[in-house]
């Protein structure tokens, strides 16, 4: 039921808002095709601009992926886990999932077809695939876009809110279902 | 900050990438040019080749613990009548170690050597593989993520043109304004900086708004309006501001009240119920955005950070 409605909703989001915002905006008596052009005009300059940003941050994140070290990171960290009540199969999972969206997207069907979906773990990684979100893609991308090069307390802050966001999805995974 | 944290990402890549190909170098893991003792079987009915090694066997050679004989398929091409190259076709029960020499050898499932044969007993010698880590870290690590980050970038331009053209609309019909003026008392408070008639605000509203509908794909173009219109106010370019780094930490925090990819993957999977994730989701990303802009406030003050700003 919830998600059939859900499938729905995502479905049509897009559109209606487009319908709905350029009806808007007919009403209003606006000219919306030049306007719509002249906005789109942008689109370019912003895709060049965060090139070098983008380029930066994706090799660094690249090299890391593809040297294996988030399986030596893991077992680094693997005596922290079991002191936050992770499985320590989550792990990789909370590193990957602020580096790389298809990356924990992978690790997250893996552990699922493994453990299944409806185990903890399997409910623990969709909590934190669900309440996370690609840290260092969206720091390159937006400083990017206006040539921001000195980010300042953004990256710890935005870090500091990863961890908690962690945390707080092993806990509360453990607490509903545990 | 960022810097540390990006020379930390490729020196550890690299670092672990090297260590691992010299211990596998060292204690020659997939036992380069060596000769592995086979016997041969070629059903002459059925047409299918196959090689058998004993369990103890295989395990004496490559210092495994395997704990079933190897039984495996294979092509074989004769190059004369005793010797040839042969593909063995890998499966799920095949053994670990030879997955991992199929990837290093960047054959998909497949094992390729050369073999010789003497009746129904073989020789074969896989081909060598050699620093495949340090390998992939330059052709995938390097390579392929330059060229994944330009192909992101274009593939960008697109969508950030539509949504900045449907959103012009919106600006200039007053839908922005009138959705910022909604939450003008929240938003003037988490952003003190920025005057309350700003364009920024509604752009940051409309990527808010976005966001949580789980809208990405409008939400990074809006995203980049209020970047802009932010950047309009500050005074140090080059330098993010307090409001930057607020919003900045709003976005990487998520503010996603559904995550339809997750739920998708979950019923794809076969969960009994996809959604029972959503409640829990909700309270963590609410939790951490709140957290995250706490934090952010606070590590304003500090003199490190006040000192960079304008």
């Amino acid at each position: 039921m919830l998600i059939n409605l859900i499938e729905v909703l995502s479905v049509l989001a897009i559109p209606f808002l487009i319908l709905f915002i350029v009806a808007y905006g007919a009403i209003k008596k606006v000219k919306v095709y030049e306007l719509f052009v002249e906005g789109a005009k942008e689109g370019f300059n912003v895709g060049v601009r965060i090139i070098p940003f983008l380029v930066a941050m994706l090799v660094a994140i690249g090299v890391f992926r593809s040297s294996g070290a988030m399986d030596f990171l893991a077992t680094l960290l693997a005596p922290l886990t079991n002191l936050i009540g992770m499985p320590a199969e989550a792990l990789p999972v909370a590193i990957m999932r602020p580096l790389s969206g298809s990356g924990t997207l992978g690790l997250i069907s893996e552990v699922m077809k493994t453990h299944g979906p409806d185990s903890l773990i399997g409910r623990m990684v969709s909590v934190i695939m669900g309440s996370g979100e690609t840290t260092f893609y969206v720091l390159a991308v937006y400083f990017g876009s206006v040539s921001i090069s000195k980010t300042r307390h953004a990256v710890p802050a935005g870090i500091i809110a990863d961890i908690v966001g962690i945390l707080m999805s092993v806990w509360i995974v453990n607490w509903m279902f545990g | 900050m960022l810097n540390y944290i990006w020379i930390s990402l490729l020196a550890i890549g690299i670092i672990v990438a090297v260590s691992k190909d010299v211990s596998d170098l060292s204690s020659d893991k997939f036992r380069n040019g060596k000769e592995l003792n086979v016997v041969f079987k070629m059903d002459s009915t059925s047409r299918v080749e196959s090689i058998f090694i004993a369990q103890e066997q295989f395990n004496q050679f490559y210092n495994t613990s395997e704990t079933n004989d190897i039984q495996t398929k294979a092509e074989l091409r004769f190059l004369d009548s005793t010797s040839g190259t042969i593909s063995l076709l890998l499966n799920e029960t095949s053994p670990i170690i030879w997955k991992q020499l199929s990837k290093a050898q960047k054959k998909e499932n497949h094992l390729s050597g050369k073999i010789a044969l003497s009746g129904t007993r073989a020789k074969i010698i896989f081909d060598e593989v050699k620093f495949t880590t340090i390998n992939s870290v330059t052709n995938d690590g390097f390579f392929s993520s330059a060229k994944t980050a330009v192909t992101l970038a274009i593939g960008l331009i697109g969508i950030m043109a539509l949504w900045l053209g449907i959103m012009k609309i919106a600006e200039e019909s007053g839908l922005i304004a009138r959705l910022a003026l909604f939450f003008k008392p929240i938003m003037t408070r988490i952003f003190p900086d920025v005057p309350a008639d700003h364009p920024a605000m509604g752009a940051m509203m409309m990527n808010i708004s976005a966001n949580m509908l789980g809208l990405s794909n409008a939400a990074t173009p809006f995203g980049l309006k209020a970047m802009e219109h932010l950047n309009s106010l500050n005074k140090k370019m080059g330098t993010a501001t307090d409001a930057m780094c607020t919003f900045l930490v709003i976005n990487t925090s998520n503010v996603q009240l559904i995550p339809a990819t997750v739920i998708a993957i979950r019923a794809s999977l076969g969960s009994s119920s996809p959604t029972e994730i959503l409640g829990a989701s909700i309270v963590a990303t609410t939790v951490n955005t709140i957290v995250g802009v706490a934090v952010v406030k606070l590590l304003a003050k500090l003199p490190k950070y006040k000192s960079e700003s304008a």
